[in-house]
């Protein structure tokens, strides 16, 4: 049997502040992997660059800390490569609203079967807290010393609609319930996409776990089919803003449709032979 | 002046963008190559899809032929300004010379406000006959190649098969172009006299483009993954691949941009799947960044980078050999790389196969650097030979004890595990690590697991300089002036080197196929030579500045970034004048 401690890494401790977001996603993670009995050989973990995506580093699973903004491609080869692997894109959302925006877009297009995990904290933790996309009008930061004055990036009606099948939200203060999405995220066959509140306590003072925790509210016993309806709640923000499923349904994933990947996955079928009955098609 | 050989013959086919100029020339390359003849093509266009001229130049023989070549036998010209332009001596179209005296051109004889000038004019009623088969004014270009076939002494039942083959899947309109042709042929028979040109025909060839080889190449080496956004000329490698993805078992996807194709091709490779992206000079520019991230996490990866004219968007129809400086520059700080440069198409097939097991070995990226004159002339070839064994490089055993994905070697090599593998698992990291994997770029950074790292990585060029192939030369025994060259300059130099050589003067050749690293035997082949020059398609002479700066080498540079591939005749003439025997150059 495994446990969650199978899953995290005893060589590196995470380097993360103390009351950091992110280590309520790591809690989550190697709970859910833990839950859904996944040995850690079949998952990757990808990650960008910033705080959050140091988080392969701090994993006993096979891991990969790529590029900013590019961890979305880079998990989206990795499964077509071996779909029989557990693949989590995990970064920012400086990283993935920003600078991988586009790459979001259009894995979530193609129903890949991957889940984006995203710790949103609304500015960059790494690069010492200039305004991210999903920063709120008002904030304060480095870079907006006179407050936001741009709309935030909206991650939940953008994954909608891209096209992902499976869009949810999450709350690194509520670390079961955060769980509990992770463990449905990995569990759906398509793409998931959860964006995570998960508070920078050293960079954003304003949008701290005190700010969010009154709230914050449970999604309950909505119809997670009605695409009308989670497009609705996604621009439900400010006093109180929904956590859980927005949206859930069964499309076929790219590796179903594709004509060479349906054939299984990539790294078990057989390299084409070049022979000579080959060439003469160039006769 | 260009000398005609008996058993040679270059047609030209002239018109219009849109006009079917390339399909009409691939037509002839094809029907030499079943014929048993060898053949090699130039596609001149421009970037419009209607309008604009362009014409497409065959050339072929019984022995194997190296370039496009600069004489003309025949004309076929689908208009009047094809008829001008390529039987005025005055023009000079990127080198090559027009029709000459004993040249026969081949057109409607409508054309008739023509300026007459000596060379054999052949009118034909190509449309009047092609109108009694079809409403389809294409159907022409099928009788002015009838003509052309009878021209050449070509078998017609020959052209006739290539023919039903072009339009096999339309039925009666292969007959009646089949039927077209004929009577285009005999009309030519009956009215004007063939060239007279004695071939020996052997064996039937095959026809592929250099961008076919590298795609051929990669697959015969294990290819499973190819992901690109077109770009010209990388398209055509994406293309054929595309079209074969379900007959060689590979998955072929466009993504939204290059960047997201390299990083998912890392994705592939890390994860054990030998994949490969290609592109040409700008969007290779968007990769770059990921170039370092495969040398940093020392993921296998192959590009594929066909370079056009730059700089930024450039010359999008045109060739050169431009991008030297952005391959080997490409991406922040140092780390191994591996560059190889096909010089034609069976190097093209070669190389890239043995770049995939490259890839793999050295943990590395491994570029093919083409252009558009290798990615999309087509060429024929005997065969390719086939055996291979792909390696997959050093591999971690199942559940190694302490496993370290970067472990420290002499070779720089280090066992690789892959995910899905028991026991082995492991983070790689695009920031400096240590022999774990573990990040060491901040406040517990160890200065000594930063130099090991990078000496570690590094060392992987020493491995690899120890194995490299000995330099490819031509006629460099008893030279006294040696060209140094890259690519697809490749048979036009060689060329000039038999053109200089009839003259008694001591010329010899020298292939920088690995452009980097550069094989140290390359200083050995330069010594004691009276003169080295360069031949680059570039303005500033990339290789040459390279070689120098490595070998301590001063090369006299003749360089062309007219967007054309070099002609053997004026580039002998031009090298000619730089040893010095020769004034100035005058061409015809
Ligand atoms: C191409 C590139 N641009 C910029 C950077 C510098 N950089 C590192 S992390 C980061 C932002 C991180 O913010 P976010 O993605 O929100 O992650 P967090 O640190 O907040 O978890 C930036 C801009 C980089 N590493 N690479
Ligand atoms: S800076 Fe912010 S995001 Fe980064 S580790 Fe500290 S609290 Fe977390």
């Amino acid at each position: 049997m495994m446990n969650m401690n199978d899953y995290k890494n005893k060589r590196v401790p995470p380097d993360w502040c103390p009351g950091c977001g992110n280590f309520a996603q790591l809690s989550a993670i190697t709970m859910a992997l833990a839950e859904l009995k996944i040995d850690p050989k079949d998952v990757v973990v990808a990650s960008g660059i910033g705080c959050s995506s140091n988080m392969p580093e701090f994993l006993n699973t096979y891991g990969f800390h790529g590029l900013h903004g590019r961890l979305v491609p880079f998990a989206a080869g990795v499964k077509w490569a071996n779909s029989k692997l557990t693949v989590i894109a995990y970064g920012g959302d400086g990283d993935g609203f920003f600078e991988g925006t586009q790459h979001f877009y259009h894995t979530a297009k193609r129903n890949v079967d991957i889940t984006y995990m995203v710790s949103d904290n609304q500015v960059f933790g790494l690069t010492t807290g200039q305004a991210s996309p999903t920063a709120p009008i008002g904030l304060r930061t480095k870079t907006t010393p006179d407050g936001n004055i741009e709309t935030p990036f909206n991650p939940i009606a953008f994954a909608l609609n891209a096209g992902a099948t499976f869009v949810a939200r999450a709350f690194s203060g509520d670390v079961k319930h955060l769980k509990d999405i992770t463990v449905r995220a990995i569990k759906h066959k398509g793409f998931s996409f959860i964006d995570v509140i998960s508070p920078c306590v050293t960079w954003n003072k304003e949008n701290s776990y005190e700010y969010f925790r009154p709230r914050v509210y449970h999604l309950e016993n909505n119809d997670v089919t009605n695409f009308d309806q989670a497009y609705k709640l996604a621009f439900e923000w400010g006093d109180h803003i929904p956590i859980g499923v927005f949206y859930e349904v069964e499309r076929p994933t790219y590796e179903d449709l594709d004509e060479v990947l349906r054939d299984g996955p990539l790294i078990e079928q057989k390299v084409h032979t070049l022979t000579e009955e080959d060439l003469e098609e160039f006769a | 002046m260009t000398i005609m050989r008996q058993n040679e013959v270059i047609i030209r086919v002239a018109g219009a963008a849109g006009d079917g100029v390339q399909s009409a020339g691939e037509i002839l390359v094809r029907t030499f190559a079943r014929s048993g003849l060898y053949a090699t093509s130039y596609n001149y266009y421009q970037d419009i899809i209607r309008g604009g001229e362009s014409w497409y130049q065959v050339r072929a023989s019984d022995v194997k032929v190296k370039n496009q070549g600069d004489g003309l036998d025949i004309l076929v010209a689908l208009n009047q300004d094809g008829v001008e332009r390529h039987t005025n001596p005055d023009i000079n179209e990127g080198g090559a010379s027009p029709l000459g005296k004993d040249g026969i051109a081949i057109f409607d004889n409508s054309i008739k406000n023509y300026t007459k000038r000596d060379t054999n004019y052949c009118p034909m009623p190509l449309a009047d006959i092609a109108a009694k088969y079809s409403k389809n004014t294409l159907l022409k270009n099928t009788v002015g190649l009838g003509a052309a076939i009878a021209a050449s002494g070509i078998d017609f039942n020959i052209f006739a098969d290539v023919i039903r083959d072009q339009f096999g899947k339309k039925g009666d309109i292969a007959e009646l172009n089949v039927k077209a042709a004929k009577e285009g042929y005999d009309y030519f028979l009956a009215n004007y006299k063939p060239l007279g040109k004695k071939f020996k025909f052997g064996k039937k060839k095959y026809m592929i483009s250099g961008g076919m080889a590298v795609a051929l190449g990669a697959v015969a080496g294990g290819l499973k993954m190819y992901v690109a956004y077109p770009m010209t000329p990388a398209s055509s490698a994406l293309h054929f691949l595309a079209q074969h993805a379900k007959k060689y078992g590979v998955f072929v996807k466009i993504p939204e941009d290059e960047i997201s194709a390299i990083n998912t091709v890392i994705g592939a490779n890390y994860a054990g799947v030998r994949a490969m992206t290609g592109s040409s000079g700008g969007g290779f520019a968007l990769m770059t960044e990921a170039v370092g991230l495969s040398g940093m996490t020392e993921v296998p990866l192959v590009i594929y980078e066909a370079q056009r004219p730059g700089p930024s968007t450039g010359l999008p129809t045109k060739t050169e050999q431009g991008d030297l400086n952005q391959v080997l520059g490409a991406s922040q700080g140092d780390f191994p790389r591996i560059v190889f440069a096909p010089g034609d198409i069976e190097e093209a097939f070669y190389l890239t196969r043995e770049a995939m097991n490259i890839a793999e070995k050295y943990q590395t990226p491994v570029f093919i650097m083409s252009d558009l004159y290798l990615a999309e002339h087509y060429d024929t070839i005997d065969s390719f030979d086939l055996n291979f064994t792909i390696d997959h490089g050093l591999r971690a055993k199942d559940n190694e004890q302490d496993y370290k994905r970067y472990l420290i070697t002499e070779t720089g090599i280090s066992p690789r595990a892959i995910p899905g593998q028991p026991g082995n698992m492991h983070n790689e990291d695009s920031d400096e690590h240590n022999e774990y994997g573990d990040v060491v770029s901040d406040a517990v950074t160890n200065p000594q697991d930063r130099i090991r790292m990078m000496q570690k990585r590094m060392r992987k060029m020493d491995t690899y300089i120890e194995e490299m192939r000995p330099t490819p030369t031509y006629h460099i025994e008893d030279a006294e002036y040696v060209i140094i060259q890259w690519g697809s300059t490749k048979g036009t130099v060689e060329e000039a080197v038999d053109i200089l050589r009839s003259k008694g003067i001591k010329i010899g050749a020298i292939e920088v196929k690995n452009v980097f690293p550069l094989n140290p035997d390359i200083g050995t082949l330069l010594k004691n030579k009276k003169k080295i020059i360069a031949v680059e398609n570039n303005y500033s002479g990339q290789l040459s500045k390279y070689i120098s700066a490595q070998f301590l080498v001063k090369p006299d540079l003749i360089t062309k970034y007219d967007g054309e591939a070099f002609y053997p005749n004026a580039l002998a003439d031009e090298i000619e004048v730089r040893i010095g025997k020769k004034k100035e150059v005058i061409r015809e």
